[in-house]
């Protein structure tokens, strides 16, 4: 039993979910998977005035793929992601990703929406929203806006989500054809949370590359890479994307995982095995 | 605050008031007394909990009771059809002494059984990784594998 009273409403439409979170301005929670908001709640550590759970809503379960784009529904199931054959065809770094996250039980339950939501600096998909040139919708009772990955990730669980702002949708353009991609992630223990993880994305030719790195500071950061690949993938290449993952992470946390300097190190290690990783996958032709 | 909800356990529907802080997993126990699903460390670790919602298994800790209004769940009861006759991923358990004080066996049918669902021949590795959501603290898990690779090869034979 969770000690702490809340009001629980679960709408059965998203404009009804919105309105209930204008009007609690803040001092409402969504709900959607609940892996870790319930937890939170149980431990007493989140205590929301109101649960909006997301559940009962259709149409924001939903993997759909245009000509260019893969569109996914926020409430999409960890697991749905892993499995997914359009996923796995086109952004595969995504179900790589999903793969590794909790256990089945969570994957079963846990949704992208409420991961990115939460926007742990260790989780798993940021990186990937950053080097997919991911944009998330966001809803409010006013109106819908997109935000682009980079600009969406503000700081330690701080995201561009306002009081009373809901993410509805993320969208990324499909990687398939002439990239190579590549996720890596520390961790001791499978399922926890990557103690530093990186991804990496590279274009045939290596005409455009990107690579970012999670669990390095107070959220996941893109490294600038590509002018050191302009001559090529070489050994002095990766020595200098090795220096540029070091300075990225200068404000890595410090705790019982690592220290800041364990961490700086081992994104020099991930940094490098993304790309490499990504290097190796780039279609032949 | 409580709430009216409906919702099938185990192919039997039931309505019941429950107040929206208790987990499904207390609901489970407490008001529908099937006490089969065990609670070990209510914040989602352990596993001994897991039930299958809507045919998945989930863990019911994590899960507020009144958010499962309307929906499917299957607890470690809902398995056999009768208590005489055990299911075979069951059987597995007692004949290769796949538990030793049982807490988290309910949870670990529960997900052997998704597993074998989803990939009826399942390498050790692939079963490491399906239990892989619930602990146990007694056997150290090579019962529990074992078991598991039992109860899969009764499952293929029988089809």
């Amino acid at each position: 039993m969770i000690s702490q009273e809340y009001e629980f409403f679960a709408p059965k439409e998203l404009a009804e979910a919105l309105a209930i979170l204008h009007r609690f301005a803040g001092k409402a929670r969504p709900l959607s998977g609940g892996m870790t908001l319930v937890p939170m709640m149980t431990l007493g550590v989140a205590q929301p005035e109101a649960i909006v759970s997301l559940n009962h809503i259709a149409g924001l379960d939903f993997i759909v793929e245009t000509p260019e784009i893969i569109r996914i529904g926020a409430m999409t199931r960890h697991r749905t992601l892993e499995t997914n054959t359009l996923i796995r065809r086109y952004l595969p770094l995504l179900s790589e990703a999903a793969s590794h996250i909790g256990d089945v039980q969570v994957r079963h339950r846990g949704t992208i929406g409420g991961s990115l939501s939460h926007a742990d600096p260790a989780a798993d998909y940021p990186p990937i929203m950053l080097v997919i040139g991911a944009r998330m919708k966001i809803a409010n009772a006013a109106g819908e806006r997109w935000v682009a990955a980079r600009d969406y990730f503000k700081g330690l669980m701080e995201t561009d989500l306002r009081p009373g702002d809901l993410l509805i949708e993320i969208e990324a353009p499909k990687l398939a054809g002439r990239f190579g991609t590549g996720y890596q992630r520390l961790h001791r223990i499978e399922g926890n949370f990557p103690i530093v993880n990186a991804a990496a994305v590279i274009e045939q030719g290596f005409r455009s590359a990107r690579l970012a790195l999670g669990g390095i500071g107070d959220r996941a950061l893109l490294v600038e890479i590509e002018k050191h690949l302009r001559n090529g993938f070489n050994d002095a290449a990766l020595d200098a994307i090795s220096d540029a993952a070091y300075a990225v992470a200068k404000d890595a946390p410090s705790d019982l995982n690592g220290d800041t300097e364990y961490r700086r190190a081992m994104a020099r290690v991930f940094a490098k095995r993304a790309v490499k990783l990504a290097a190796a996958a780039i279609p032949a032709n | 605050m409580r709430v009216p909800i409906e919702v099938t356990v185990n192919g039997k529907a039931h309505r019941v008031e429950v107040d929206t802080r208790t987990v499904l997993a207390d609901m489970i126990r407490d008001q529908l007394r099937l006490t089969g699903t065990h609670v070990g460390c209510g914040t989602g670790s352990c596993g001994a909990c897991t039930v299958m919602l809507n045919g998945r298994t989930v863990k019911s800790c994590c899960i507020l009771a009144p958010d499962v209004d309307g929906q499917e769940i299957m607890t470690i009861e809902g398995l056999a059809d009768d208590p005489r006759h055990l299911h075979p991923i069951q059987e597995a358990f007692v004949v290769n002494h796949g538990l030793q004080c049982g807490y988290c066996t309910p949870g670990m049918v529960l997900s052997a059984l998704q597993l074998l669902n989803e990939n009826p021949h399942p390498a050790e590795a692939e079963i490491r990784r399906g239990i892989a959501g619930n602990l146990c603290r007694c056997t150290g898990y090579q019962f529990i594998v074992k078991s598991i690779e039992a109860a899969a090869a009764k499952m293929a034979s029988k089809k």
